[in-house]
């Protein structure tokens, strides 16, 4: 085994290691290297937020326009407080956005659409909204439905 | 009653004996810092551990990625979930699969050439006439194993991955008529770099870490006769995919179980 | 006369679990003599060896190599005497991935800091003393088993050592090869005026370069000194091992029940 070639094909297989790992993070998984992208906070309360999880995507009108960055539970009223973390800067959405939990497909993972609202006043950085919607959960529906039907009779 | 007792307690202390042993070879070999020449030592133990699994890999690799496309895909089309096949895939691979299937092959391949040279050399005395001339043979044979081991199997895991993601994209898309947007935009909504392939990629060095270990260590223990080179060999290959599997699983319960 | 022993061990002892491998030996190696050590099969003359290189530590007793004692020399001190060392192995033990003037090169590689044409020269001039010149880019895996055997003994030489050690240079050779070494075991020790120790079972060829004989049996010296000394011994174990008898000290039989007995017992049985 000739030295030069032992090198050339070690170099090459450290390069085609590496290339993967750069090739996973990127195209796998999507992870963004432009820069420090601006980016702001708004909260958000829901009465149930079943199966929405951390980075869940943000959209308004299909187009994801942030990430789910924390969800926590507020155990004076027993309600969920969401983080949403939303890209471009502060002022753009009006104060009245609604938020509702809305399922991918029929089986998908939970995501947050964003309904814009008709105020003149912006959500700033930590804004709260309370326009929202909570996840429907199958079992509350169908127990809806079944006492619906009964006090129909 | 006694004598079955006795023959267990043997057995532990025989097995803390290996345990010792093994980890004073490895703190010998790893200890010292590394001179310049051990470097081409190094470079050499890459290409034999390194470059000579790679097409094993890589064809593996590519079946692999394929067929559990296919299979996903069967499950899913019965609910209109197809798109699904991306994500579902890409979970697998780089949590499970792409570790654990690259770290068994590895130590078919790898583990047992490894044990098998190092065996092989302890039964023609070459490690003895090494240390006679005084030159370390921890230092000169198995350091540069153990290093080219640990670093060779995480990038091979890599390259796994994305050969198997590449291989399902091809069924998923290619012939069974995915939509190529869908498969890919699914998958980078849902990998996520840290918890997915950082993840992964741990299980991966603590497979190298292990797997090396014990091929080395195998080698290095051998009876010297031809008898003995084979039976360590197979005794490599065995003890790495039990211990493979076994730290999956406790990797996988520690990493992703959830005991709320 | 003044002896000057290259080796000194003093009380030997030492067990590999609860098999005794020395029990009390000693024995005196003479400077720039060529000593043979000799014995029936299994008795550690292999071992022995590696308690003077330092490679095995005994239980007991001391073993000074050319004035320094082998079992508690440190690192730094093993690696100098082991510069002045050359040890030929019995499976020759050339490193299979390196060619044969590789093979010979290695320790002037790791003790010497000289530069890649020095070193190239006195590999070629080793092989040259062995016989091999032309074959220094061969690997071992071309050689034969005699010509390995020869690489294995330039590549001891490299560094002239003061003491040379063979492990059973004669086993399974063909008579020239066997003869081929004979000469260079001799001819080598009086060129490098160095100490040789020669483990070996063959008679004939030993006796016929040896100038002192030890005979080993059970841990210990059973027997020493010049050959002829050797034949005609008192001990009826020399006598049996020196000329080669089936039977004697150590039996033919090995321990069984008497033949009518055991005969008997398998027809009745």
């Amino acid at each position: 085994m000739r030295l030069r070639t032992l090198e050339i094909s070690v170099g090459a297989f450290v390069l085609a290691g590496a290339l993967a790992l750069v090739f996973l993070a990127v195209k796998v998984s999507g992870v963004n290297f432009t820069g420090s992208r601006d980016s702001y906070t708004v909260l958000a309360r829901f009465d149930d937020v079943a199966g929405l999880r951390h980075r869940a995507k943000v959209s308004m009108a299909g187009v994801t326009i942030g990430r789910v960055t924390g969800i926590e539970v507020d155990l004076d009223y027993g309600e969920a407080i969401v983080t949403l973390e939303l890209d471009g800067l502060a002022g753009v959405l009006p104060a009245d956005t609604g938020a509702q939990i809305l399922t991918e497909g029929m089986l998908g993972a939970r995501y947050i659409n964003l309904l814009p609202g008709i105020e003149e006043e912006f959500l700033e950085e930590g804004d709260m909204i309370l326009d929202t919607q909570g996840a429907l959960v199958l079992e509350k529906l169908i127990g809806d439905v079944v006492t619906g039907m009964r006090t129909k009779k | 009653m006694i004598g079955y007792l006795r023959a267990t307690g043997e057995r532990a202390l025989v097995f803390f004996g290996h345990l010792g042993r093994a980890s004073l070879m490895w703190g010998n070999a790893l200890s010292g810092i590394p001179r310049w020449n051990d470097l081409l030592l190094l470079v050499k133990q890459i290409y034999n551990i390194g470059v000579l699994s790679l097409v094993i890999i890589v064809l593996s690799a590519f079946s692999i990625g394929a067929v559990i496309s296919l299979q996903f895909h069967t499950q899913l089309a019965k609910f209109g979930a197809e798109d699904a096949v991306g994500v579902g895939l890409a979970m697998v691979l780089l949590r499970e699969l792409g570790p654990v299937v690259t770290a068994l092959l590895f130590a078919g391949r790898a583990g047992s050439a490894i044990t098998a040279e190092i065996g092989l050399m302890k039964s023609t005395e070459q490690l003895s006439s090494m240390e006679m001339m005084g030159v370390d043979p921890l230092r000169r044979i198995v350091a540069p194993r153990l290093w080219a081991g640990m670093f060779c199997l995480p990038l091979l895991t890599a390259i796994f991955n994305v050969v198997a993601i590449y291989g399902g994209m091809v069924v998923a898309v290619e012939w069974l008529g995915g939509d190529p947007g869908g498969f890919w935009i699914g998958m980078q909504d849902a990998v996520e770099v840290w918890e997915d392939i950082g993840k992964g990629m741990v299980k991966s060095v603590v497979f190298a870490v292990v797997v090396t270990w014990i091929a080395v260590y195998q080698g290095y223990d051998t009876v010297p006769t031809a008898e003995g080179i084979g039976l360590s060999t197979t005794r490599t290959v065995v003890l790495s995919s039990v211990m493979i599997l076994a730290m999956d699983f406790l990797l996988t319960l520690s990493m992703y179980g959830d005991f709320r | 006369m003044a002896d000057d022993n290259f080796i000194e061990i003093r009380g030997l002892r030492l067990r590999f679990g609860r098999r005794v491998v020395f029990d009390d030996l000693n024995m005196s190696v003479p400077r720039g003599k060529l000593t043979a050590l000799m014995g029936p099969s299994g008795t550690g003359k292999t071992t022995l060896l590696k308690v003077i290189g330092g490679q095995v530590r005994p239980d007991a007793g001391s073993v000074l190599v050319d004035g320094v004692d082998v079992c508690s020399a440190s690192r730094a001190e093993l690696f100098e005497l082991r510069k002045n060392i050359g040890m030929l192995f019995q499976s020759s033990a050339l490193f299979t991935d390196m060619s044969v003037a590789e093979n010979v090169a290695f320790p002037l590689r790791a003790h010497t800091r000289l530069p890649e044409d020095s070193i190239a020269d006195l590999v070629l001039m080793k092989l040259n003393a062995v016989g091999l010149r032309g074959a220094r880019d061969l690997m071992p895996n071309q050689l034969s088993g005699g010509m390995a055997r020869r690489v294995a003994l330039a590549r001891a030489i490299a560094l002239d050592p003061s003491l040379l050690m063979y492990d059973e240079p004669f086993t399974g050779q063909d008579p020239i090869a066997m003869g081929v070494v004979q000469q260079l075991i001799k001819r080598l020790n009086h060129a490098l005026g160095a100490t040789s120790l020669v483990v070996s079972h063959d008679i004939h060829e030993t006796v016929a370069i040896a100038e002192q004989i030890y005979v080993i049996s059970d841990g210990k010296v059973i027997g020493q000194g010049p050959p002829d000394h050797l034949r005609t011994h008192d001990s009826a174990r020399i006598r049996q091992f020196m000329n080669g008898q089936p039977d004697g000290p150590v039996p033919f039989h090995y321990p069984a029940d008497d033949l009518h007995f055991d005969v008997l017992r398998e027809t009745s049985g």
